[in-house]
């Protein structure tokens, strides 16, 4: 019993701190790229201490459900990243299923936040919640048809053991299905931590905001739960892609902590070119983008099942 | 090697999907020219053990016509053209996907069924090169350009010249090369047709032309 | 003597190429057509050996459709003689894509090996497809785009289907005909069959069977008539020869029932599509080109039925080409002596150019099966063979289907033919070299009709013997 509550705030603690240092990676590669020196790579720890210090500011037509988004979102993605295994470090919590319930608090917090955005009142916010309804429909399909797949693969319902041990000997044997896989997911994950070409993080623009939008009025301490969700939310999704395209386990705890760590900031890298290298795409491609992920992810049910 | 092979035949897979998902005449080419290319590696891989001088003239003419000459006659046959993108297709993009996830699905359910004698070296060729031929079909049916017609028609050849690589044996040589030729010609002749319609008409449009009695195509 | 047959109009179309006058391409297209008719000729007296170790074979059905091709091309290069006096475009393409047609043609009837028959097939496909748009207006580019991305679907179809083939007979590893009929119990009938239907769709594309029929209108109503000669009675009866070599393997393996029972529902839908369609039809070519497709229902309707069936089927296929000359090339000189954009309000042919005229009811009576001409006996036999098998439906709804192509044919014929005189665009001359051809053509059918020669009923009662119903 102690050992699980020691193991849970290990894990917690693991995630708080290192996941605002992948979002300014990520910055950090964007500035390299446009020439810049940009902002380092520990800036969103500064940014969310401030924030930590402001306070709130709430529009009078705003009601409870606006206050209790920012707590539940951050609420929710720290239950749910204790259900995600780090590298060397295992889950805390699994249990059959537990892949269900992560996807359902990921809902959960995206329910939130399109009821908290819905509550201002306002039209702006009203645009980004309903595009990030209609986005995240289809990004849950993609999504859960990988999440199928992967299951077939290791024949269990926990994530722990679906991105665990299973996955060098299925490169081996079921490689291209596993690309397939890979290459969805990684659509899916910039789709749901809002990355170009999905959705623009910097801009400000009403006809090119997703996710920003949805966020605008919060401030001051809300706002910087909301931004530690997200962190929270990019370093866990890396978290389920980095040992499926890495799958390496030498057993040296030094060396599998090292080589999951680089995997992450490679895979922050990678997000960070790809972002300073495309546009955001139309709104309606991103459906077109979305559709194909799904597609791919079909397809390598469809090979799985094949081969089974 | 088999899972050279397994990547080889889902790229070529999933260039034929992503063909079906783009609208830009130039793009579907790019594509084409991968597919192309990825194709041309696999007789490599199916006799990576015992490597002959027909794997080598095969995939070396693979390239030559496929990958690079005609991608370059279909773009010659468009160097005219002010229009490079689908205007009306027959379908929408996003039902475009979906249909061609359907079919990729449909052709393994068909596989399923047809058991290829002899030894495989990998039981994804038969579904991949189904998958394609059906995504080729679909390509060629819900497009109204002529020009993505004529790559749909390409891409069914590839699917077709896929299959044909798990059967070397029965088809000498001399016939192989006979039916690469012929494609290259068949594409050939079908850019010049399409310049002569591009000449005739401003630009390649709509060929769904209702005829004199009322019947489509 | 094989490759001879197949080199010399190659040969003959590489000299073409070169920038020489005109008529001097057109008297080699005539020299080389007659040194073919000649060789083939030969080849009637003895079958030439085997060469190039098995590939080319002449048997009694390749010999038929040999003879076929080579007195189209002989009619066809006579007529050009004609036709070309009053043409002004440059007609060096034209004569190239002929030769290489003609050895292409060649080649079908020779080949042994399926895979080199496909190969034969697919290069007559694409060396038409730039006949048929001489003209290179709209109408025509877009009846030839339509040809060739069809047919070249077909055949891509086809080709799939020698895949299939090759791997039913994996125990063999071969696609010699020979080999495959001797070794007919070792093929594997799933594959078989499967091979089967994606080879009657391919090569019925090519042939233009229902429901792939719909290049065949605007593709003879587009080109000229020397080209719809050449495909309507040489390119469809190649895809024949290809179904007949395939018929030929099931019915040693055993698979007769199957084979018969879609030859047959093939066989009635392309009786039945084109006399639904041919009432609302105005345009002449165009009403040629469906009686073109309710012939190739009747040739696959023979193949179904039997021995007797196979026999009016391969008499069939010499009196279609010949009534398709007759019919065609009647059609492409009315075309040309009128104006091309004239399209359907010609009338009174018969006033002003009375052989032409002539030659229109020849074409109506021959293309619909009338008595004398040779046409109604092979469709006689055929039906007479449905009898014997007892379709007694199937020879209902042929007689019906036959009785509308000829309605709506007469309608086109007689309304050309009688009427008003509408004023021609060229001078009021009938050309010899035209005019002979068509009427050599239509004798022959007559002589066919009253009386069949020994040496033909001999060679096809081979033929018969080698498909082996």
């Amino acid at each position: 019993m102690l050992t699980m509550i020691f193991s849970i705030f290990l894990h917690w603690l693991i995630v708080l701190l290192l996941s605002p240092f992948f979002v300014g990676v990520i910055a950090k590669v964007k500035a390299f790229f446009a020439g810049k020196t940009g902002p380092s790579a520990f800036q969103p720890y500064f940014d969310l201490v401030k924030l930590l210090h402001k306070k709130c500011i709430y529009s009078p037509s705003t009601t409870w459900v606006f206050r209790l988004a920012p707590v539940v979102s951050l609420g929710a993605t720290l239950v749910l990243s204790l259900m995600v295994p780090l590298g060397l470090f295992k889950a805390p919590v699994q249990f059959p299923g537990d892949i269900l319930l992560v996807v359902y608090l990921l809902a959960l917090v995206r329910f939130f936040m399109i009821s908290a955005s819905l509550d201002t009142g306002s039209s702006f916010e009203g645009i980004g919640a309903s595009r990030e309804a209609f986005f995240s429909c289809l990004s849950e399909l993609a999504l859960f048809m990988n999440f199928i797949t992967l299951v077939l693969l290791a024949h269990s319902i926990s994530l722990s053991q679906m991105i665990g041990a299973d996955i060098p000997m299925s490169w081996r044997l079921l490689g291209p299905a596993l690309l397939l896989v890979v290459a969805s997911l990684f659509i899916v994950f910039l789709a749901e931590n809002c990355r170009i070409p999905v959705d623009d993080p910097d801009t400000h623009l009403e006809l090119t905001m997703i996710h920003e939008v949805m966020i605008l009025d919060h401030s001051g301490v809300d706002l910087a739960y909301i931004l530690y969700a997200s962190a929270i939310k990019l370093f866990v999704f890396a978290g389920i892609l980095v040992p499926i395209i890495i799958p390496v386990q030498t057993g040296h705890p030094t060396k599998d902590i090292l080589i999951f760590l680089t995997g992450m900031t490679g895979l922050a890298i990678l997000v960070g070119v790809i972002e300073s290298s495309m546009a955001r795409l139309r709104l309606n491609r991103i459906r077109h983008l979305l559709l194909i992920a799904f597609a791919l992810a079909f397809f390598g049910l469809v090979v799985t099942l094949w081969r089974a | 090697m088999t899972t050279w092979i397994d990547a080889s035949c889902i790229l070529i897979v999933f260039s034929s999907l992503a063909i079906l998902a783009t609208y830009r005449i130039v793009g579907i080419i790019r594509i084409f020219t991968l597919q192309a290319f990825v194709l041309s590696l696999v007789p490599l891989f199916l006799h990576a053990d015992a490597l002959s001088g027909r794997d080598i003239m095969l995939s070396l003419g693979t390239v030559i016509l496929k990958a690079a000459l005609v991608p370059y006659i279909l773009l010659w046959a468009i160097r005219h053209i002010s229009m490079r993108s689908e205007v009306k297709p027959v379908i929408g993009l996003g039902a475009s996907i979906i249909c061609g996830a359907l079919l990729i699905a449909g052709a393994f359910w068909i596989s399923l069924s047809l058991t290829l004698p002899g030894k495989l070296i990998s039981d994804l060729v038969l579904p991949c090169s189904l998958a394609t031929i059906l995504l080729g079909f679909m390509i060629m049916v819900t497009r109204t350009r002529a020009v993505t017609q004529v790559l749909g028609y390409l891409v069914i050849e590839n699917g077709i010249f896929l299959f044909a690589l798990s059967l070397f044996e029965a088809m000498p040589f001399l016939i192989e090369m006979g039916i690469l030729l012929d494609i290259f010609v068949a594409v050939f002749i079908m850019a010049i047709v399409l310049n002569h319609i591009n000449e005739e008409f401003e630009r390649t449009s709509d060929t769904l032309i209702r005829s004199k009695t009322g019947e489509r195509l | 003597m094989l490759f001879l047959v197949v080199a010399i109009p190659f040969v003959g179309a590489l000299a073409a190429l070169f920038p020489v006058r005109k008529m001097f391409r057109l008297w080699l297209l005539c020299a080389v057509s007659f040194l073919h008719v000649l060789i083939v000729a030969s080849f009637w007296t003895h079958l030439p050996p085997s060469e190039f170790s098995g590939y080319l074979v002449l048997d009694s059905i390749g010999l038929l459709l040999l003879s076929v091709t080579s007195f189209l091309f002989l009619s066809v290069s006579i007529f050009m003689v004609g036709y070309f006096k009053h043409e002004q475009r440059r007609n060096r393409i034209f004569v190239t894509c002929l030769l290489f047609l003609l050895s292409m043609m060649t080649l079908v009837s020779v080949s042994y090996h399926m895979g080199l028959l496909w190969v034969a097939v697919e290069t007559t496909t694409l060396l038409s497809a730039p006949l048929i748009s001489f003209h290179r207006n709209r109408e025509s580019l877009e009846a030839t785009w339509k040809y060739l991305l069809v047919c070249s679907v077909g055949i891509a179809l086809a080709l799939m289907g020698t895949f299939f083939l090759a791997i039913a007979a994996h125990d063999l590893n071969t696609l010699f005909l020979p080999m495959i009929l001797s070794g007919a119990s070792s093929l594997s009938v799933n594959w078989l069959k499967l091979s089967i239907i994606f080879l009657l769709v391919g090569y019925g594309c090519k042939m233009g069977l229902a429901p792939m029929h719909s290049w065949k209108p605007e593709a003879y109503g587009q080109s000229t008539g020397m080209v719809a000669v050449l495909m309507a009675g040489g390119l469809t009866q190649c895809s024949f020869l290809a179904l007949i070599r395939v018929s030929q393997i099931c019915f040693k393996t055993g698979l007769s029932d199957f084979l018969t029972s879609i030859f047959l529902f093939m066989g009635v839908l392309s009786l039945v599509v084109p006399a639904v369609f041919i009432l609302s039809e105005k345009n002449i070519k165009r009403s040629f080109a469906y009686s073109s497709i309710e012939h190739m229902g009747i040739l696959i309707l023979g193949l179904g039925l039997g021995p007797v069936g196979i026999f009016g089927a391969l008499f069939h296929m010499i009196n279609n080409a010949l009534a398709k000359v007759v019919m065609f090339l009647t059609a492409g000189s009315v075309a040309q002596k009128y104006g091309l954009s004239r399209g359907n309000d010609v009338q009174g042919v018969i006033h002003v150019y009375p052989v032409t005229g002539v030659f229109l009811i020849i074409a109506l009576l021959s293309g619909t099966g009338m008595f004398p001409f040779a046409t109604f006996h092979s469709e006689l036999m055929i039906l007479n063979a449905a009898v014997i098998s007892k379709h007694y439906a199937l020879v209902g709804i042929a007689v019906i289907c036959l009785g509308l192509m000829f309605i709506g044919i007469a309608k086109n014929v007689l309304g050309l033919v009688y009427g008003d005189p509408t004023k021609p665009v060229l001078a009021k001359k009938e050309d010899f070299f035209m005019n002979v051809v068509i009427a050599a053509a239509a004798v022959a059918l007559v002589v066919f009709g009253l009386w069949m020669p020994t040496p033909l009923s001999k060679v096809i009662h081979e033929a018969v013997v080698l498909i082996g119903a």
